[in-house]
């Protein structure tokens, strides 16, 4: 993807911290509209790359570019662009809900009646409006994070930065806030998102990026990622003596198998199709079958695993 | 009770490992006796003190002397009698100026309430004659006290009924230089003093009594003495108190208190001395009385001669007891002299002391301790919120989270500062306000030069502000920004110079002292409030703050945008 056709663009970025390497030669691209994830372990420097994206520190080195071209994101037009959601819960704990939005909206310099409403809005949209007279500090976790979302969203930014969203958040609490990244998506805008939960990257994002140890290692649709570092497996359990069979039927289907304690897992290409014909021929000493497609969170363990091996 | 072993090291561990609590706990208790330790190292270093030497004969100017005389009213009558010139005067200034040129060597003014307002002539006499009338006049007064300038002195006899003013010129005043001689050297007023004062305190001598009140003021000096004319005249004579005027400032109580202890001392020396010295010299002449040899000068027979002639003479008589009851008579007499004589000696070494300490304000009127402590206490709470509010905002929005928010906002980080600023200005502005309004409303304290106070006061607060913000770039939590703020608080106030006078800190203290913006706050604030001072006095102070509260302010932005990369 060129840099032309790309909202954002980074090109050899990096960041050092009193001599270690934070970040190491980035280079991203991320469309217009789109939902790009960026996932790694923690400490794997999403949180910097978000900070730099969003012109709260320098980098080293490298360069950023916005629709082609050479930016400082401390820019103030570049600023207006762009939404943050920092990782930590970002509010006054002693302001009401409607008052922080308020607050953040008069900031970016709506007059007091325009505030008011925006802040409204935005209650509507994070489905907070009858906890608006509420101090922030009272809400719930969840809430107090689709709060932070929706001040993140006050200015109606092109441009949105999610720094891990839904951590720390319950299943119930995590949903709704996918349920509002989406809605942004739907809105048609550009949402960048860092995040160590691959169920969420699986979900939300168009495409992902994985970083590791400052550097990005892979990168490509969700689809694209399974693909190139997981595949499906078929695991059965087998009577004593079927081993034979087993390993017969596998060098006939070009399949491999292995075993994992009292489990055969059995990998190789096109498994589906294949299923049939293996089960068929060890019908009579098979006492479990279980398929499993692989998920991102496989793929991006396996990887973990080889990056670090 | 099981475990608490294992909680014991992992509490130890946890403080060890925790570098604001370690600090706090262990290292800071140590840091504030090193602090205090240093400050303290040369106590009793000599205080700092003016000395203005009005019994100099060769001084040149006009001298004069306000007196409290009950007979101010008989004092025109006189000066008419002795004087062969003699003249109204219309104004102060052509007073003064009939005296330089020589027109009068004596002017006097009076306050008369039948003419309703204050009388002023001048009048020309020799000087034997205008010496024994000042000496008179100063002799029948309550109570003399000397200036070198005339308006100074014009201006305190305001108000004072009975009082008159004598202005001639310094040296026509009686009895002015004299030397007397202990332990064998012979002293003038300057000599004594020096030679006393030595160890105690640090002279420093002034022409004139307007400039060593601005060195007082200054802060370069903690007291001012005053030595009247005839100073060494009345040590020798005995005949009446020589009434030293001191001047302390006492807007510092502290400071007040160190030099006045420090002052008497070295007076009790020098009366002790003079004292001795001359009860030795009348108890050696006492017992050249009883037992013969030079009296002053002049050989004489002693009492205890005598009475051995008169019992040689009785024995000799004894065939003439008429006569013998009269010789016995005569040595009964010299025995109950000559015991006399040894009682009296034992007796004049308990005289009373001949100097009087006259303790002044450098304000002009004398101040109570609560007078004193307002800005002090101002100061201190200004301080302590300033500090405080400086820190604790500034971490606020780290705390919550919502520092890169507002960074992204087109408010920045200027406005952010600025607006923290504001805040804290006005709380620190307004609790001092009140505590002022408190102090002269209701607990009637003295102070004057609200206006100037206010000012100092908004001034100040930038400094103390600016350094709150600056301990802000370290901590990352409210807790931590006032824990901070505590350690830092405590050895500024220390560094004041309210609890423990600056003078008496060694010059790296006093370095530290001058490079802390507390000290200058309570300089001024003391200087207007208390000592009334003008704008002008304070002007140096007001800068001085001000470039304080620039560069902590400036240098707190720096630090925290470092912090935020």
């Amino acid at each position: 993807m060129s840099s032309k056709s790309s909202l954002i663009s980074l090109r050899g970025l990096s960041r050092d911290f009193d001599g270690l390497r934070a970040l190491g030669g980035i280079d991203l691209d991320v469309d217009r509209g789109e939902t790009f994830g960026l996932i790694g372990p923690n400490g794997a420097g999403k949180t910097t790359l978000i900070r730099i994206l969003t012109g709260l520190i320098s980098p080293t080195k490298g360069e950023m570019l916005v629709e082609g071209k050479k930016l400082d994101p401390r820019h103030r037009a570049y600023r207006r662009r762009i939404g943050l959601v920092p990782q930590e819960t970002a509010l006054y704990g002693r302001l009401t809900a409607g008052e922080n939005l308020v607050l953040l909206a008069r900031l970016h310099g709506l007059d007091r009646g325009k505030a008011a409403f925006r802040a409204k809005e935005l209650l509507a949209w994070a489905g907070l409006e009858e906890h608006a007279d509420r101090e922030a500090r009272y809400l719930s976790r969840g809430m107090q994070q689709r709060l932070s979302l929706a001040m993140g969203m006050v200015h109606d930014p092109e441009i949105v930065f999610l720094d891990e969203p839904t951590s720390g958040l319950d299943p119930e609490a995590r949903s709704r806030v996918w349920d509002l990244v989406e809605k942004l998506s739907g809105e048609g805008k550009t949402v960048f998102l860092a995040t160590h939960n691959l169920e969420e990257a699986d979900r939300l994002c168009d495409r992902l990026a994985i970083l590791f140890r400052g550097e990005i290692r892979e990168q490509g649709t969700p689809e694209q990622i399974k693909n190139l570092l997981g595949r499906d497996r078929l695991e059965l359990g087998l009577a004593e003596g079927a081993l034979g069979d087993l390993s017969e039927i596998c060098g006939r289907l070009g399949l491999s198998w292995r075993k994992e304690g009292r489990i055969f897992v059995i990998t190789g290409p096109d498994l589906p199709g294949k299923l049939p014909s293996l089960v068929s021929r060890l019908t009579g000493s098979l006492y479990h079958l279980h398929y499993r497609e692989v998920t991102l969170e496989d793929a991006f363990l396996r990887f973990m695993k080889e990056l670090e091996n | 009770m099981r475990g608490w072993r294992t909680l014991l090291a992992k509490d130890w561990k946890l403080i060890r490992r925790n570098r604001l609590l370690l600090s706090v706990l262990i290292v800071y208790p140590f840091l504030i006796m090193g602090v205090i330790g240093a400050a303290f190292q040369e106590s009793g270093r000599p205080v700092p003190v003016g000395l203005v030497n009005l019994d100099d004969p060769g001084r040149e100017g006009v001298l004069c002397v306000v007196l409290d005389s009950p007979d101010a009213g008989r004092t025109e009558g006189e000066v008419r009698r002795r004087a062969y010139g003699y003249g109204e005067c219309t104004s102060e200034e052509q007073a003064l100026a009939d005296l330089e040129a020589g027109k009068f060597n004596l002017v006097i003014a009076r306050e008369d309430g039948r003419v309703g307002g204050r009388r002023l002539y001048g009048a020309l006499m020799d000087s034997e004659s205008l010496q024994s009338l000042v000496m008179e006049l100063e002799d029948s007064a309550t109570e003399a006290r000397f200036y070198t300038s005339f308006r100074e002195a014009a201006d305190s006899l305001a108000g004072m009924e009975g009082g008159v003013l004598l202005a001639l010129p310094h040296r026509l005043h009686p009895s002015l230089g004299e030397s007397l001689w202990v332990g064998g050297e012979s002293y003038d007023a300057l000599r004594l003093i020096r030679e006393f004062s030595g160890d105690v305190v640090d002279l420093e001598i002034f022409p004139g009594l307007e400039e060593a009140r601005g060195t007082l003021r200054e802060g370069r000096v903690d007291a001012v003495v005053v030595l009247p004319p005839g100073f060494v005249h009345r040590l020798k004579t005995l005949e009446k108190v020589a009434e030293v005027n001191v001047i302390l400032d006492q807007s510092n109580l502290v400071k007040a208190e160190f030099a006045e202890t420090g002052i008497r001392g070295f007076f009790s020396r020098v009366t002790e001395e003079v004292v001795e010295e001359k009860m030795r010299a009348v108890v050696a002449g006492l017992y050249v009385l009883v037992s013969g040899g030079d009296f002053f000068g002049t050989p004489i027979i002693g009492l205890e001669r005598i009475r051995e002639d008169l019992a040689d003479l009785y024995v000799a008589l004894s065939d003439r007891p008429e006569l013998g009851i009269k010789v016995q008579e005569g040595i009964d007499l010299a025995d109950m002299v000559i015991e006399d004589i040894e009682k009296a000696a034992d007796y004049l070494r308990g005289t009373a002391l001949p100097v009087d300490l006259r303790i002044s304000s450098v304000a002009g009127r004398p101040l109570a301790a609560k007078d004193a402590v307002v800005p002090a206490l101002i100061v201190l709470s200004m301080l302590w919120t300033g500090v405080l509010c400086g820190a604790v905002l500034m971490v606020l929005e780290e705390e919550e989270g919502m520092r890169a928010r507002l960074r992204l906002t087109p408010a920045g980080p200027l406005a952010m500062v600025t607006a923290k600023l504001i805040l804290a200005s006005g709380v620190v502005i307004l609790q001092s306000l009140v505590m002022l309004l408190l102090a002269v409303a209701v607990f009637r304290t003295f102070a004057s030069g609200l206006w100037i106070s206010l000012l100092i006061i908004a001034v100040s607060s930038l400094s103390f502000i600016g350094i709150g913000q600056m301990l802000a770039a370290f901590a990352r939590q409210v807790a931590g920004a006032v824990i901070m703020s505590v350690l830092v608080t405590f050895p500024l106030i220390f560094l004041t110079g309210a609890i423990f006078p600056l003078t008496q800190m060694p010059a790296f203290m006093r370095g530290i002292a001058r490079a802390s913006p507390p000290t200058y706050a309570l300089d001024a604030l003391s200087g207007v409030m208390l000592r009334g001072e003008g704008l002008a006095g304070v002007f140096w102070e007001i800068m001085v703050l001000l470039g304080f509260g620039a560069t902590l302010l400036f240098a707190g932005s720096l630090l925290s945008g470092r912090k935020s990369q």
